[in-house]
């Protein structure tokens, strides 16, 4: 191939090529517009990096060909018609190329997502050397303002959020017996929009003035009067939510269309319900954060007022509109992880997943009650009085259906054949861990108690209870548990229980004193603290580097059994849900033919039982009375 | 169990062989087509997002209290109330090309789609005129923040549809679409129409109350 | 034990996790969790949180023991194909947990509703603090009180206080853990917080809210006094601004000096090895007197005028790596022209001293 033709063509010489001509198409830009309106200077970088910050990305993933297709149709050219090149991987080069199997863009998310973790862990290992001391060591405030505030970002935006959407593609069209998601280019483009998010974001440390250091929750004012790297949030965001809902409404798309025959809405798995109501979730919700990062960039470039009280804005807009998407997105990190531990417990525990219905309906009722809390962020805010009360009773209410899926879980594990395997002791460690976070979650409710812990670290240990003890536990239970099946290898199980027992161990050293601290007195998000916080922090410092390190148990599993490991069966956990009745890995077009969905999908101990055949094995399973799998259901006599 | 079981080594050494052949046919689980459906969701999406521009204006006008228009500043009402008939004309033409299309209208749908264009075109241009004379400025006070915020993402959202129908507008005229296969132009139709509703609440929003 | 839970399990549970729950809530009420209590707000809610201690063992017990339980009775080895038994749902049970959740969630709402209300009670001729925040100082105005103006909070013992809370820049947050009572500062509004502070001693002022580089060391003091002493505060006050603090000091220009520089906040940005401060917002002053010369020269001033200016004026110049508009411009304001000069002087004195 001549250089000509690599430069024509999608790739990664074109997305090279398309840098410079953006970042130009954006200089030319802004000195034109600057210049024709006689503003001075004519090169205004803030402006120029702004815009650069729009198109850069954007020519990118130009650039790598995500757009090839579209730009063929729009243009009313023949399209070209589907060879299924862009499809499947042989070699690892092709993970790095713009593709359309919802197998690759699982790993793709899934790779590229815990490359931003390692980053965002290692900012994290940052801020604790800087606190292992009160005064100031390694970083000055600034700088450690914009460790914490990128730490948060790329954890919240760029990790959790992003790679249950990465394990839900991998796994959801095998589930459903579909043979790809519904709209697999646009699956591609939500893919390449992550990257280029997540590069915005730490790029952010090396701009004039540092990176953005107003924490993730950018309140304004502080977000619009601080320096250019606050534009890094502002933008990156815009990409990482407009990757987020491109997804969600694909998988909505998807579970509804194309489901397998039989399928019906109560044989679903409880990873397929949980993803269904976090998408929708991503649907509604994501547009208030794009909404709130359009008001503070508007404000920033444009001199518009809508956080200026002096000129008519108002202050707690940012803080409403902000939050009326940051709390549902705490569901979006938290129901598909709901969802993983439901197959995980039921598989391992080899018993019909307790109160199935009861566990679908709990999802639906915590999106539902999830869009009446957001205020709960707020009690000391100085919003309006009235508004606190029933924002504190609802959010206390959402205690009730989180209850329910953890008793169903504790009754799942009753009288089951419990194996311990790695991802049911991650499993059995999230729950533990998420009633501890579920616990400072109702203590956090209640207003006269936020008055005083608002803003500290109580918070920190709270958040990081739910997110990491809850939400990133969850990730680990779901990649050992799908590792055979996606690798079509074993993954090692005595480091993966060594990995559980050190991350289990110093996860609560780390932040179970915070909790501590917090309510002694200790605000959050401060380089330096009152010498009377010395000793636990210097105790949570050392805690978290040994939490850092069993990170690499994981990451040296991990390589090793993907290039190494032991060759996986199709089925090594003898699960009954679909993605488990194909080979490992999955064969290129997932099926041969659809499968036909006869029974729920966690029959457990019922003697018979099948979740899907074949058709073409002609195994009359149709006979096969098929319970809808839900809440006493009678096992099916055959 | 077994039945499954036994189902396993057989797909996927077939697959090893015959790389010939592409994925099954997807099961159709419901009656709704994927891409209408994908544009309703989209446009759930799109709602939210003008509501989150509606609470700033909600903040702005009704918490803070405000006056409206600022002092000293008038909105052209009627202007942009011609402006409004001339949007919603074009979702009458627009779902005239639909029927065009649905028919095997050629005609129909050409006109239609040329007319719905242009009258988007249109709107978009008096629009642009009005923010040229109107007087005030985005960074003048936050009513014209938020009036510019609103009226700006709406033009947005135009400008965007009018992308989409040039497109479709473009496939019409290469003899594209059938009686039986013309979701290209029903989809973008769809986001039309969703341009021209939204507008109506952002004109009575914005000019009328 | 051991025979009683393979015996009677559920007996042996019960006898268990009743223990572990009884134990639990001794440890968790034991533990010294907040700081001390100097406000009638903080017996509410510390009560309110031993309430939540007790009401969360037990739930926390009662998962916890389940999910051992299970473990250890039914844990399989590896290679054992058998299925657990196929229990899909129990509706009885799960009406017993739908229903008891509910009920404690919506008494712990009543319960801290109740407090909440006590807490933020209203009550008659209040004491009137403004309270001004800035990137990154505290004032503090008493308008009753011939508008004193303080960069300490001062406050009579057992007097109800209504501190109006403003801000000059971004929202902060003004917190004082031992009165368990906080509230953001929000640019265009005045927040409020109702307080009767009833044990004597000096607590800090804690900014809760990220507000920029300043924020971890914007802290200033609070002093609860008894009402005679407040009012002799207020009279020295109006005295200090007179001459600067000199008097209170014994006559010691140093002690006022280093007295006012701790008092107006100035610790919460500049490091200076007199006044103990180690903090970098700001330039560090224990080089004050080289920049004088070097970059005072430049304008013409004497090192005096160089200093005067940079406290009045600090637009007017910023050392290069510092950004302009860190620091608050409304000292001139706050501060009377005896204080300015106390605080030139001290500065002038000590800055670049070594201490012992």
């Amino acid at each position: 191939m001549t250089l000509a033709t690599k430069l024509r063509g999608p790739g990664w010489y074109r997305a090279a090529i398309s840098q410079p001509i953006a970042f130009l198409f954006a200089f030319g830009l802004v000195a034109l517009v600057r210049s024709l309106y006689g503003w001075d200077p004519v090169v205004d970088w803030e402006a120029i990096t702004t815009v650069a910050l729009i198109t850069m990305p954007l020519g990118f993933i130009v650039g790598i060909g995500c757009f090839d297709y579209w730009f063929r149709w729009a243009a009313g050219a023949p399209t070209v018609p589907e060879d299924h090149s862009g499809h499947g991987a042989t070699k690892w080069q092709d993970y790095f190329k713009v593709n359309t199997d919802h197998k690759v863009i699982g790993i793709q998310y899934i790779v590229t997502t815990f490359i931003f973790f390692v980053i965002g862990g290692l900012t994290a290992m940052l801020i604790r050397a800087e606190l292992a001391q009160p005064g100031t060591q390694f970083v000055d405030p600034n700088t450690y303002n914009g460790l914490f505030s990128v730490h948060a970002s790329l954890m919240i935006f760029l990790f959790i959020i992003p790679v249950f959407a990465g394990i839900a593609n991998f796994v959801i069209p095998l589930m459903i017996g579909a043979p790809d998601m519904a709209f697999p280019r646009l699956n591609a483009l939500s893919f390449w929009m992550l990257p280029t998010a997540g590069v915005m974001m730490v790029a952010s440390f090396f701009v004039e003035g540092g990176a953005f250091a107003t924490g993730w929750t950018a309140y304004a004012p502080l977000s619009t009067e601080m320096p250019v790297g606050q534009q890094f949030f502002t933008l990156g965001v815009q990409f990482a939510g407009a990757s987020s809902i491109a997804t969600g409404l694909n998988f909505l798309v998807t579970i509804i269309t194309m489901r397998a025959p039989g399928m019906t809405f109560w044989r679903m798995p409880l990873l397929v319900w949980a993803n269904f109501t976090t998408s929708l979730l991503v649907v509604i919700a994501t547009p208030f954060i794009a909404g709130s990062q359009f008001f503070v960039l508007l404000d920033r470039s444009l001199g518009t007022h809508f956080f200026d009280a002096g000129g008519g804005g108002d202050v707690l807009l940012y803080q409403h509109v902000f939050w009326f998407y940051s709390h549902p997105a705490v569901y979006i990190m938290m129901l598909p992880g709901f969802g993983i531990i439901s197959e995980v417990i039921s598989t391992h525990a080899r018993k019909p997943v307790f109160g199935y219905r009861m566990m679908a309906f709990s999802l639906v009722a915590i999106v539902i009650l999830g869009f009446t809390v957001w205020a709960h962020h707020m009690f000391v805010s100085g919003m309006s009085d009235w508004l606190r009360v029933p924002m504190m009773i609802t959010t206390l209410l959402i205690a009730v259906p989180t209850g329910i899926k953890v008793f169903s879980w504790l009754a799942t594990l009753w009288r089951g054949a419990i194996h311990l395997t790695t991802p049911m002791l991650f499993a059995l460690g999230f729950i533990t861990m998420f009633t501890l976070g579920g616990i400072s979650g109702i203590m956090l409710g209640i207003i006269p108690v936020v008055i005083h812990v608002s803003d500290t670290y109580f918070i920190v240990a709270h958040i990081h209870y739910v997110l990491f003890g809850g939400s990133v536990f969850t990730i680990f239970a779901g990649i050992y548990h799908w590792f055979p099946k996606m690798t079509g290898r074993m993954y090692d199980e005595s480091l993966g229980k060594v990995h559980f027992w050190l991350s289990f161990i110093f996860f609560n050293l780390t932040f179970g004193p915070m909790h501590f601290v917090g309510v002694d007195g200790m605000p959050r998000r401060v380089a330096d603290y009152a010498d009377e916080f010395a000793t636990m922090n210097a105790f949570i410092s050392v805690s978290s580097f040994f939490f850092g390190l069993s990170f690499l148990v994981f990451l040296y599993n991990m390589i090793t059994s993907w290039r190494n490991g032991p060759k996986a069966a199709a089925n090594p956990w003898r699960a009954h849900s679909i993605e488990w009745q194909v080979s490992s890995p999955p064969p290129i077009f997932n099926f041969d033919e659809i499968p036909t969905v006869v029974g729920g999908p966690y029959e457990y101990g019922v003697p018979g039982a099948v979740h899907a055949v074949f058709k073409e094995e002609g195994a009359p399973a149709k006979a096969t009375p098929a319970p809808a799998g839900g809440g006493g259901a009678p096992p099916p006599g055959e | 169990m077994e039945s499954a079981s036994v189902a396993l080594g057989r797909t996927h050494d077939e697959d090893q062989h015959d790389d010939h052949h592409g994925p099954p046919e997807a099961n159709q689980s419901s009656r709704i087509d994927a891409s209408l459906l994908g544009m309703f969701l989209f446009i759930i999406s799109e709602i939210m997002l003008f509501g989150a521009f509606f609470t700033a204006y909600f903040f702005i006008r009704v918490v803070g209290d405000t006056e409206w228009p600022a002092p000293g500043e008038h909105l052209p009402v009627v202007v942009a109330g011609i402006n409004t008939a001339i949007l919603i004309s074009s979702s009458f033409t627009m779902h005239w090309a639909l029927e065009g299309a649905r028919n095997e209208n050629r005609a129909a749908l050409r006109v239609g789609m040329l007319t719905t264009f242009l009258l988007g075109l249109t709107f978009l241009c008096i629009q642009i005129n009005e923010y040229v004379f109107i007087g005030f400025a985005p960074a003048d006070n936050a009513q014209g923040s938020i009036f510019y915020g609103l009226t700006g993402l709406h033009g947005a959202h135009v400008f965007v549809g009018l992308t989409l129908l040039a497109m479709a507008t473009t496939r019409a005229f290469r003899g594209h679409f059938t009686a039986k296969e013309h979701r290209g132009v029903e989809v973008p139709g769809i986001y039309w129409h969703f341009v021209d509703v939204m507008w109506i609440v952002v004109y009575t929003v914005i000019y009328v109350i | 034990m051991r025979r009683l839970l393979r015996k009677r399990p559920a007996l042996g549970m019960a006898l268990l996790s009743g223990t572990a729950t009884a134990v639990g809530i001794a440890i968790s009420l034991a533990i010294d969790w907040f700081p001390d209590a100097a406000s009638t707000a903080s017996k509410d809610i510390d009560n309110l949180w031993d309430v939540l201690l007790i009401a969360s063992v037990p739930v926390f017990v009662l998962v916890m023991s389940v999910a051992l339980y299970s473990v250890f009775a039914w844990k399989v080895k590896p290679g054992d194909t058998s299925d657990g038994a196929p229990i899909h749902g129990h509706t009885k049970l799960e009406v017993v947990w739908v229903t008891i959740p509910f009920v404690m969630v919506t008494a712990l709402a009543l319960y801290g509703w109740v407090v909440l209300d006590d807490i933020e009670a209203k009550e008659k001729d209040p004491l009137i603090v403004n309270v001004t925040a800035q990137q990154f100082a505290w004032s503090f105005e008493y308008p009753a009180l011939d508008k004193v103006k303080s960069n300490q909070l001062v406050l009579p013992k057992d007097r109800r206080v209504e501190l109006r809370v403003k801000t000059k820049d971004v929202i902060h947050s003004f917190w004082v853990p031992e009165f368990r009572l906080k509230t953001d500062t929000v640019p265009g509004l005045t927040t409020k917080v109702r307080v009767t502070p009833n044990r004597l001693g000096r607590y800090d002022v804690v900014c809760a809210e990220l507000c920029g580089i300043g924020h971890a060391t914007m802290r200033q003091a609070v002093r609860v006094v008894p009402p005679g002493e407040f009012q002799g505060w207020v009279s020295e006050r109006k005295q200090r601004a007179g001459d600067g603090g000199v008097a209170a000091a014994g006559g010691d220009t140093a002690v006022a000096g280093k007295t006012l520089f701790a008092d107006t906040g100035c610790t919460a940005c500049h490091t200076l090895a007199d006044a103990g401060s180690e903090a970098s917002a700001g330039p560090p002053l224990d080089d004050l007197t080289k920049d004088a010369a070097k970059f005072g020269k430049r304008e013409g001033q004497s090192a005096e005028e160089y200093v005067k200016t940079a406290i009045e004026q600090p637009e007017a110049f910023v050392v290069p790596g510092f950004t302009k508009g860190t620091m608050p411009d409304n000292y001139k304001k706050n501060l009377s022209s005896a204080e300015i000069s106390t605080l030139v002087k001290y500065l002038s004195d000590v800055s670049g001293k070594e201490t012992k």
